[in-house]
């Protein structure tokens, strides 16, 4: 294996994000390559962590910017700072200069205030750029975001053009509620993210969760394993199973008995019809297998 | 180590590799190709899992076109290669199959401005598909398939957000309100020291597909399915029922990417297809059971051939109470595009005078209109 790849996985492992060499991979060629990594998985699997990992690695600030419906090129980038600049004109009202340099004062960049994706073109030095959960953004807005990343430059009317000095590095994740754009999908690298292995779940609850006794966290792994198994309309993914080891270590359990399980199912099962299916399959015994002391 | 260069060799390779890609429908660009011979020139080639893995991270845009990585990369590299990841393991069937006749999974390939353009002039016209209505779609060609795929994405995109030429107060809007804003400075003497601002409304159009699966629209149930797989994959905001005697909500099944494995789920979770039909009660069922699916954003679309077995005093209340809280109620019967079709049936007698569209949808031509009225 490359060294830098082998480095990129220990750092991250370092932080705390357990990981394997596909992962470490694709992330040491998007940050050599300059180009934009598209994340998807199933929900909870540690997409979105990834970038806070890779700011850490890279000792970058990182900077988000949270999708939803209707989000706009505004939220997204820039606005001007009108009420500052309606004080600005009220304090400036007796002043001799002449009204083109007092314009542009109000026009300037201590004006301007800075949406995510200007935050990272401006940022001084490395920044981490997490674009989360593209999906829920409209294509008009992807459309706007594939001319950002592909020049990391933006013209703002009054100021000018505003290029990058340094190019952030860009992580998108998406959920797939939505198709995204071939366009969109061409310009990143891709990774898909997986529910984990036993092996690797078992490496993640330990290391985030370390107050967790040993064989309380292969019980729980290897249930949350077979959880995923199941038919279930919301499957608990990376997430639930450590809300549920943190939840487990509040209640200092030391086994997982049926019992357990039945109390706290809400900690990794998020859906009514889920919940009830499940604890009818508890309270027959079915599931007693999954849970018996190994 | 030194660092290995990539070899001319290697980039020959490289580059047939990605063409055998290409026949196997993944994206695989010249600009992919590029990519793919830099990435081999940052990892170690002579390391199998970095070359897999970095041609992987490369070539790969889409989940759905992992397994034909995976074996165009057997087949290409040879099998000594790591291991394939679990999910593609799991998501590859013991018998291999190139493109099997029920998958839609690719129904988002292609996909350029262009085609989306021509997309309307691509539909099948009405004398090409005159032999397939009456035709058991089963035997579908899947090129149709495919343009039901397209049917269902053109549709998608009207129905996709659209930011209405009126404008409303809004705290996070671009705009100044310049009525508001003078409106609120008559409280500081003049001053301007509040600003209100105004943003576009946005049309935020729902979808509701409630589809009669009961035997007598077994004829056309496959073709429907395939509709709105495809729709629940192109348009987020959209709730899909099935219904004979009993209602069943679907879209989550609908949500599985692959349209065989949607099926699956579908026959393992609705026990009732192709039963008797009970429109009446389906539908009040709905109408109880998901309140909050219906506002005056909401499209309601009815797929059923209007044959009630049930009472059609229940029908038609249920009706009456959806157009009251939906924006517009849509039936498409499949029997209309029949010319000799006249909806004297109780079930559709009853329904009628409490609906919006009343549309044919036997054929994609008439999905394709569909679109047309679902503009609020």
């Amino acid at each position: 294996m490359r060294e830098d790849i082998r480095r990129i996985q220990e750092l991250m492992e370092r932080e705390g994000y357990v990981t394997d060499r596909a992962v470490a991979t694709s992330v040491y060629l998007a940050t050599t390559l300059g180009k934009p990594l598209l994340v998807e998985g199933h929900p909870g699997v540690g997409k979105t962590d990834i970038a806070k990992v890779l700011a850490r690695v890279l000792d970058a600030e990182l900077i988000r910017l949270q999708c939803y419906e209707g989000l706009d090129a505004n939220t997204a980038l820039y606005e001007w700072n009108y009420p500052k600049q309606l004080l600005h004109i009220k304090l400036d009202e007796r002043s001799e200069r002449p009204v083109g340099q007092r314009e542009a004062d109000i026009f300037s960049e201590s004006f301007l205030l800075k949406r995510p994706l200007l935050q990272a073109i401006t940022h001084q030095g490395r920044a981490v750029l997490l674009i989360d959960e593209v999906d829920r953004a409209d294509e008009e807005f992807e459309a706007f975001l594939l001319e950002v990343l592909s020049d990391f430059q933006v013209s703002i009317p009054e100021v000018g053009t505003v290029r990058a000095k340094t190019r952030p590095a860009v992580v998108l994740t998406s959920n797939r509620s939505r198709d995204l754009s071939d366009a969109l999908r061409r310009r990143c690298l891709y990774l898909w993210i997986d529910y984990p292995t036993l092996e690797k779940e078992l490496r993640i609850v330990r290391s985030r969760v370390p107050g967790l006794s040993e064989k309380l966290a292969l019980q729980l792994t290897t249930f949350m394993q077979s959880m995923r198994k199941l038919k279930l309309s919301k499957t608990p993914g990376v997430a639930e199973s450590l809300d549920w080891a943190a939840a487990l270590v509040a209640l200092h359990a030391d086994t997982l008995d049926a019992g357990l399980v039945q109390e706290t199912l809400g900690c990794f099962l998020k859906d009514e019809a889920d919940l009830r299916a499940l604890s009818s399959r508890l309270a027959e015994g079915e599931l007693a297998a999954l849970s018996s002391p190994l | 180590m030194a660092p290995p260069r990539t070899t001319a060799d290697l980039v020959l390779r490289t580059t047939e590799f990605c063409r055998l890609l290409r026949e196997h429908g993944l994206l695989a660009t010249p600009g992919d190709t590029v990519d793919a011979a830099r990435a081999l020139g940052l990892v170690d080639v002579t390391d199998r899992a970095d070359f897999h893995d970095a041609l992987r991270a490369v070539l790969v845009h889409r989940a759905e076109d992992l397994r034909a990585f995976e074996e165009c990369f057997l087949a290409f590299w040879g099998a000594a290669h790591a291991a394939p990841s679990a999910w593609v393991r799991r998501n590859t069937p013991a018998v291999p199959k190139k493109e099997p006749p029920l998958s839609l999974d690719r129904w988002a390939e292609g996909g350029g401005e262009d085609e989306e353009e021509r997309e309307e002039a691509m539909l099948p016209s009405p004398s090409d598909l005159e032999s397939l209505r009456r035709q058991d779609f089963s035997s579908f060609p899947d090129e149709a398939l495919r343009d039901v795929t397209r049917v269902a994405r053109h549709i998608a995109r009207r129905l996709a957000l659209r930011r209405s030429r009126r404008w409303e107060p809004a705290r996070d809007g671009a705009r100044p309100n310049l009525r508001r804003t003078l409106r609120l400075s008559v409280k500081t003497g003049g001053e301007l020291s509040e600003l209100a601002f105004r943003k576009r409304k946005v049309r935020r159009t729902k979808l509701v597909v409630l589809a009669d699966v009961s035997g007598s629209m077994e004829l056309y149930a496959r073709l429907f399915l395939q509709f709105l797989f495809a729709l629940q994959h192109s348009f987020a905001r959209v709730e899909t029922f099935v219904f004979s005697t009993r209602l069943s909500r679907i879209t989550e099944q609908l949500k599985s990417r692959d349209y065989a494995q949607a099926l699956a789920e579908l026959s393992a979770g609705v026990t009732d297809w192709n039963g008797g039909t009970r429109i009446g009660e389906s539908l009040k069922a709905f109408v109880e059971g998901w309140p909050r699916l219906l506002d005056r954003h909401t499209i309601v679309i009815v797929l059923s051939d209007g044959w009630e077995t049930g009472d059609p005093v229940v029908l038609g209340e249920a009706l009456a109470s959806m157009r009251r809280r939906a924006a517009r109620l849509v039936w498409l019967n499949p029997l209309l595009g029949s010319p000799d079709y006249e909806p004297l049936t109780q079930g559709m007698v009853v329904a009628l005078p409490h609906l919006d569209v009343f549309a044919p949808a036997h054929d994609l031509q008439s999905l394709a209109q569909l679109g047309r009225h679902l503009a609020l």
